[in-house]
Formats: structure tokens, C-alpha cells, sequence
């Protein structure tokens, strides 16, 4: 059985162009339009891989990202975030709640400034599920 | 209730990341998320004879919108605050209604700017309708370009109209709650002067000490709760009484409780908070009934 990946986005633009790299390199695509969603997705599906976003309505992928790596059973998900926010503001961010007394997470496996190439994605999820 | 998520409400012009900053003293009461919210509306996307929808007029509104929300969330993220967005085509009353039950929100801003000055602003009768709608909180901003320490400090000197209404009474129940980011709270009663009955000062001034005796209970509630309060009586017209006040006491908020008049009663008889916060050069805290149409 193909290997799952979940994308996390609220632009319906950006999940269907993750979507079609998915599908046209041979996994099984998931969608998610929040992180409140990609949470309850992540648990029902267990996906072996999830391209996050970052600015979304209910929950940023900033939150979605520190659930992931702080909680034991899915720590080791490989995540790519796919975001307009930039890499030097998420990491930021995740220091700045680790200093409000969050535990200390990991960067992200893979991070790519939108917009990119499809070539470019393919290659970050061949990375991450060889 | 605590101020954990804000609904910030913009089309840019009439509300920017200053007005966004000046809010964030409100992290003393627990606000830790922020939720920006643009509507384009309708029409500048509609239909249009031999053009049909715009999608790519969407798109480039849409992208706008969405790099000014990128840039202001990376600041956010980076304070170790949580951020979302809405980027939305429809009526903007309807759409911020919807992202406000969406997230829950706690409090609802929104800019003001006057019609006459810049006409592609909100219009007045928006911000009105939404006051007249609402079950939350919300601060109506104004622009004001030669005051800007109040926009840098707008919860620093909070005047609370007071009648004694269960309408009033929510807004100092509401007040109460913030005393980690209010300075000074001074609390205002605005006397009729049809009540100023009798021939001596001594029957006018028992007027007087009868509105400032429950003014003073109000205060020392609020001073119980933590905030520095001070009572003021004024008579005459409580709009223009209450713009009098504001300017006295250096006011940099006008917070009022509003009711659940129907809009064919508040035609008649007027409504004071939409009023001030309509008119009022400043910011104004409009507190609703909790459950409303």
C-alpha cells in the first residue's frame, strides 16, 4: 500500500498543487484546511509524512508543528512546511514558546519558502519517504 | 471572560499593525492569539458587464492582503504568539460574524475611518450594523494621525459611561476583568437636567451626591478588582457630555455597555454607544447583551 501524505493548507489553490505531486509521484494525498483539522487527520490516518503550512485560521502551523514533535507517538513524523512565513520567523517562533516554557522541538525535516517548483516539492517528499 | 483571541478586522487603510501593537499590552489578559480578517467585497470582484467574475482581480486582492498578513504574523509569531487568518470574498458583516463564531473570539476590532475623509473605508453604517449584531465584545478604532499616543496607549485612560442599566453594569463587570492593562478607569454619570428639581443648591445638590454615592460603589468595586477609578458627575446631553469628559479626563478609550433594543426602537430613540462610537474621535469598547440576533 502507497505511503500517505497529509498536506495542511488553507488556500485551496496550494492543496490541490501539493495534491497533484503527490498523486503524480505514486503516494496517496490526505488534505487538511487548518490545523485543528490536520490533528484529528493525523490521528485517524496516521500519515507517514505531512507538508504544513503555517498562517491558517483556528490553528497556525506553528502550533500544529510543536503538537507533533512534542507528542511521543508522533515525534518522529516528518513534516515539510510549506509556508510565505519565513523559516528564520518559525524557528523564532518556536523558540519564543519554548522560553514561555514549552518543550524545546526540533527543526522541521524540510522548509520551503512558497511559492515553489514542482520538481522542488517532489524532491523534499522523496527526501523524507525514500 | 478574558481577552485570549482577537479578531482583527482590516481592509489597511483604515487599520494597521500600529493599531495591532498598541493592542498587544492586552498579553497582560491573557490575549495570546490573533486572528486578521480582510473581506473583499462583492463588488469589486462581482460581475461585470462583459467581464463576467474577476477571478484574477480575486487573486491579486486576495495576494495583497495576504502579503501584509504575512508580514505582520511573522512579527506576531515571533513574540511567541499564535496567528490565523481570513482572507474572504462576501459582506463584510456576515464574513466577520462567521470567522468570529469560527474562532471564538473574544473580542472583535475594527476600524472606523470617517466617510468624508476617505470614501473607500468602511462604511459607518458597517461598523453600526455590526454593533447592533454582535454577542462579542468589540473596539471600534478610528484614525487619528495627531494623536498618536493615544493609539499607542489606548487602555491607559478608559472613561465608563454610567447609567445604572444592566447595559453599564456589563461594562464595568467587563472592565473589572482588565485591570492588568488599565491604568485608570473614570467612571461618568451624565445627569438630565430636568432632574435638577427644587429651589435651593441644597435640593440641586442632593442630585448630585445621590448619582456620585452610586459612582463611588462603582469605583471602589473596581478598585477592589485593581484598578485606579475616579467618579465624575456631569449634566446635561449625555453625547455631548460624554465627549466633554473624555477630553477633561485625557481619555484614550470610551467603553460603554450596550442593550438589545430592536432597530425600530433604536431608530426612535437613538442609541448612545453607536452614537460615540460612530462619532467619537476615540476608540470605543462596546460591550453587548451575550446572546444576541
Amino acid at each position: 500500500m502507497g505511503k500517505k501524505i497529509l498536506v495542511v493548507d488553507d488556500d485551496p489553490d496550494v492543496r490541490l498543487f501539493s495534491v497533484t505531486v503527490i498523486e503524480e509521484n505514486g503516494y496517496i494525498p490526505l488534505e487538511a484546511a487548518d490545523g485543528e483539522q490536520g490533528m484529528q487527520i493525523i490521528k485517524k490516518e496516521h500519515p507517514d509524512l505531512v507538508i504544513l503550512d503555517v498562517l491558517m485560521p483556528k490553528e497556525s502551523g506553528v502550533r500544529l508543528f510543536r503538537e507533533i514533535k512534542t507528542d511521543a507517538k508522533l515525534k518522529k513524523l516528518p513534516v515539510i512546511v510549506l509556508s510565505g512565513i519565513a523559516k528564520r520567523s518559525f524557528l523564532r517562533s518556536q523558540k519564543a514558546l519554548t522560553e514561555f516554557g514549552g518543550a524545546p522541538v526540533p527543526e522541521p525535516e524540510v522548509y520551503l519558502e512558497k511559492p515553489v517548483e514542482p520538481n522542488e516539492l517532489a524532491d523534499a517528499i522523496r527526501s523524507q519517504l525514500p | 471572560m478574558e481577552i485570549r483571541k482577537l479578531l482583527f478586522v482590516t481592509k489597511f487603510d483604515d487599520l494597521g499593525f500600529d493599531a495591532l501593537q498598541s493592542l498587544l499590552v492586552l498579553r497582560k489578559a491573557a490575549l495570546n492569539h490573533v486572528v486578521f480578517v480582510n473581506v473583499i467585497e462583492r463588488e469589486k470582484v462581482g460581475m461585470h458587464r462583459g467581464l463576467g467574475y474577476q477571478k484574477s482581480e480575486e487573486i491579486k486582492l486576495r495576494e495583497t492582503a495576504n502579503i501584509r498578513f504575512i508580514d505582520w504574523a511573522e512579527t506576531l509569531f515571533e513574540q511567541g504568539m499564535e496567528v490565523g487568518v481570513y482572507i474572504v470574498v462576501g459582506n463584510l458583516i456576515t464574513q466577520v460574524f462567521e470567522s468570529a463564531r469560527k474562532e471564538a473570539a473574544d473580542l472583535i476590532v475594527v476600524g472606523n475611518a470617517r466617510k468624508r475623509l476617505i470614501d473607500h473605508l468602511y462604511s459607518g453604517s458597517d461598523v453600526i450594523e455590526l454593533l447592533r449584531r454582535t454577542s462579542v465584545p468589540v473596539l471600534v478604532y478610528k484614525p487619528l494621525p495627531d494623536k498618536i499616543e493615544v493609539l499607542d496607549r489606548p487602555f491607559e485612560r478608559v472613561l465608563l459611561p454610567f447609567d445604572g442599566s444592566p447595559a453599564s453594569r456589563r461594562a464595568v463587570d467587563y472592565l473589572s476583568r482588565l485591570g492588568a492593562v488599565i491604568n485608570q478607569v473614570d467612571v461618568i454619570q451624565v445627569a438630565n437636567p430636568k432632574d435638577l428639581k427644587g429651589d435651593t443648591s441644597m435640593a440641586v445638590q442632593s442630585l448630585r451626591k445621590k448619582v456620585r454615592q452610586e459612582l463611588d460603589d462603582i469605583c471602589d468595586r473596581l478598585s477592589a478588582d485593581g484598578l485606579k477609578a475616579r467618579a465624575h458627575v456631569y449634566i446635561g446631553d449625555p453625547m455631548v457630555e460624554i465627549e466633554k469628559a473624555a477630553r477633561e479626563c485625557q481619555s484614550t478609550m470610551i467603553a460603554l455597555g450596550s442593550s438589545s433594543k430592536t432597530e425600530w426602537v433604536e431608530r426612535w430613540l437613538g442609541s448612545i454607544p453607536r452614537a460615540i462610537a460612530e462619532n467619537s474621535d476615540l476608540p470605543t469598547l462596546i460591550v453587548p447583551p451575550p446572546q444576541r440576533l
